[in-house]
């Protein structure tokens, strides 16, 4: 439509045709033509009103179906065994997600204790503390588009990079592999041998195991052993070829062992159990995961504090406080609301992101705790639903469904922690 | 102090550059393979690294896999673009607060959905009503119905980043219109829509790249074989379901198979980076100043 050869038509913000002016009426054929004209400009800006609001309620409506058809798949599988189980082949109605939701969570502290502190520190260096020298203004462009490409790269991505630098480490400290010591143990592992005693029934004392490369022990002479407690005494030999009658007590049963046997390698872990590289660990996984929603965090904190007030910043200045001082005392407790609530979506996304972990941890899925350790494996929500979604019988899609509704039940109160911690905040 | 928080800000370099790194050296050992040639990798119209167990028959030609994502991602930037665009015209133009009240945190919830969570959604709702409707014309996994999906969860994203740019237009140019006896269609399609564009541009440039590299939704709705053609209504494997394919098989680490997942990965990695620089560069760029 071109806006210089129409007549003038008063504007139509109420959308209702006004009187045509006087002086238009006095040519016939153009006041039928703009009459015409006006009409059709007008049911073609209705038409296109309508559009508009028939699209955008749509995604009501998409949303709307969304729930209610998981909802209703999932209906019969939301018992407490659900909460209370673990995933099992073997009887696939009592399977549940506790190890997942444990997982899940606690993925997500690693995810907030790494990323929150990173993605702040980076948010207040761009923000607070612009350059003026025109080279360093140039890197702090070019750290901006960096990280606005890094929040658009795929996350599976990230997992192949977290398998790289977190599971393998380039393999700098040696293959992981199955069963054996592996990699450089810095701390929280104790190995020993396990070797049964005479008392029978699966007792067993340990012996601390001193030659790494050695899978297994046999003993031959007494040695110094560790029972379950942690107390150290001597454990003694019997040969059954000597002579001497088997112990008849039971306290000398618990320290002795015939000669001869053989004890299997044995490790015992603390929390704290650290190695390099990590392999599928629950350490491997969170840090993973902090990578994928670090952009995110970062975009968020300085959008926070860019919103703050300059007026305030320059009050604090004028105050007669140092650049530090500022930061600390105005700019970051201005802005923490706005960065709590980003930082809250961020571990939202971080709970619902299935491809890094699955890429990381493999899709394995048969775990009935939650991480021991940090070296752990672990089971998410997310990759559970993968895993049971992909799985043709009825009663894994079932109870895929009803670990939907879990998931979000999950997301809907971290969210409505967030709404509600603003609010605190902000009333203070 | 200040010096820790630049290793902070530095560290987002390294993440840039261990990822390339990663992808380079990885995909190294594929590339050197001498069961893969470059050139049929970038033309080959096979790939069958899934498939055949033995390493003399399998054929590395990523044109398959890059058909089924750009099936999926049509699809997607079908339902997502058009739509986003108009919801984004109706919330900043037309939108009363209560509609608004509504509409936003809908949008803002969709957006926080798991994007395995509208996988299944594609497996349980959409494929069946796509395969009931047509009478069967469509497989049981499709490139549409995981398209559909990956457009709904672009919607949130192209909407907002267009709000954004929409909202940025100064009201001057509204009021102008209006006064120039614009109807509020001609105001909007005419006047701010192009006075936004570049915003507009990049916020579809970015949902592009989002829906190449979404994953979970393809690997559980569009199926495992990967399909040069056109047709929308088969099975199409995309770049990202078949690194997830991979990693679930039995693949060990450090055969060529194996490696064929970082060929994929960096030929994804490459798409979705140029994408998002374009995108960001086009919304620094041509950003209209109206201060």
């Amino acid at each position: 439509m071109n806006i210089e050869s129409t007549t003038p038509v008063a504007p139509n913000d109420s959308e209702s045709q006004r009187p045509v002016p006087e002086a238009i009426r006095q040519g016939a054929s153009a006041t039928t033509e703009s009459t015409q004209n006006s009409q059709r400009r007008i049911r073609r800006s209705k038409t296109f009103y309508g559009i508009c609001v028939s699209v955008s309620f749509l995604s009501i409506v998409v949303l709307a179906v969304l729930l209610i058809s998981i909802a209703v798949q999932g209906r019969s599988r939301l018992t407490p065994t659900l909460l209370t189980g673990a995933h099992s082949t073997s009887e696939p109605a009592s399977s549940g997600m506790y190890p997942a939701i444990i997982g899940s969570l606690s993925i997500c502290a690693v995810c907030a204790l790494s990323a929150l502190p990173l993605g702040i520190g980076t948010a207040i260096f761009l923000e607070e503390f612009q350059p003026t020298n025109p080279w360093l203004r140039r890197l702090h462009g070019f750290l901006n588009l960096n990280i606005s490409n890094l929040a658009g790269v795929p996350s599976i991505v990230y997992g192949l990079l977290g398998l790289s630098l977190f599971v393998f480490m380039f393999n700098a400290f040696g293959q992981i592999k199955v069963n054996e010591s592996s990699g450089t143990e810095l701390m929280g592992v104790e190995r020993y041998y396990q070797i049964l005693t005479l008392a029978g029934g699966g007792d067993s004392v340990l012996v601390r195991q001193t030659d790494l490369a050695l899978p297994t022990i046999t003993i031959t002479e007494p040695i110094e052993a560790v029972d379950r407690d942690g107390n150290t005494f001597r454990l003694e030999v019997w040969d059954p070829k000597s002579g001497t009658p088997k112990p008849k007590d039971p306290a000398t049963q618990h320290r002795t062992v015939r000669l001869g046997q053989s004890g299997g390698a044995y490790a015992k872990t603390s929390w704290y159990y650290f190695r390099l590289p990590f392999g599928r660990s629950f350490l491997a996984a969170g840090l993973t995961l902090s990578l994928v929603i670090l952009p995110i965090v970062i975009i968020a904190a300085q959008e926070a504090l860019r919103s703050v007030s300059p007026s305030l910043r320059e009050a604090s200045y004028g105050l007669g406080a140092t650049k530090w001082q500022t930061v600390r005392n105005v700019s970051l407790p201005a802005a923490i609301p706005g960065i709590m609530t980003g930082a809250i979506l961020a571990m939202g996304r971080a709970i619902g992101e299935a491809a890094p972990i699955l890429v990381v941890l493999g899709a394995t899925v048969a775990k009935n705790s939650g991480p021991q350790n940090l070296m752990d494996t672990v089971v998410t929500m997310p990759v559970l639903i993968f895993h049971w979604a992909g799985d043709p019988q009825v009663t894994y899609q079932q109870l895929a469904a009803a670990a939907i509704i879990v998931l979000l039940l999950v997301l809907l109160l971290m969210n409505s922690l967030a709404i509600y911690l603003r609010q605190k905040i902000r009333v203070e | 102090m200040l010096s820790m928080l630049a290793m902070c800000a530095m560290a987002t370099i390294g993440i840039t550059i261990g990822i390339i790194v990663m992808l380079v050296t990885q995909s190294w050992h594929f590339f050197n393979s001498e069961y893969v040639s470059v050139t049929e990798f970038l033309t080959g119209t096979r790939w069958t690294a899934l498939q055949s167990k033995n390493i003399e028959d399998a054929d590395f030609g990523i044109w398959p896999l890059l058909s089924g994502t750009f099936r999926v991602t049509a699809i997607a930037m079908l339902i997502a673009l058009p739509s986003g665009l108009i919801t984004a015209v109706y919330l900043s133009e037309f939108a009363t607060k209560k509609v608004r009240a509504v509409l936003k945190p809908t949008l803002e919830i969709i957006a926080g959905i798991p994007t395995v969570v509208l996988g299944y959604f594609a497996v349980l709702v959409i494929g069946p009503s796509l395969q009931w409707m047509t009478d069967g014309g469509f497989d049981a996994f499709n490139a549409t119905s995981a398209g559909i999906a990956v457009g709904i969860l672009c919607l949130p994203m192209v909407c907002s980043l267009s709000e954004d740019a929409l909202h940025a237009v100064p009201r001057a140019l509204r009021e102008g219109a209006y006064g120039l006896g614009c109807t509020p269609f001609e105001t909007s399609v005419k006047v701010v829509i192009p006075a936004a564009l570049s915003g507009i541009v990049s916020a579809f440039l970015l949902a592009f790249s989002r829906a190449i590299g979404e994953t979970m939704v393809v690997a559980l709705a569009a199926g495992t074989q990967a399909t040069y053609t056109i047709d929308p209504r088969t099975q199409s494997q995309t770049m990202t379901g078949f690194i997830v394919e991979m990693i679930k098989s039995e693949n060990e680490y450090g055969t060529v198979q194996y490696f064929s997942l970082y060929g994929v990965a960096i030929t994804l990695f490459v798409i979705t980076f140029a994408m998002t620089l374009i995108g960001q560069l086009v919304r620094r760029r041509y950003r209209e100043s109206y201060a």
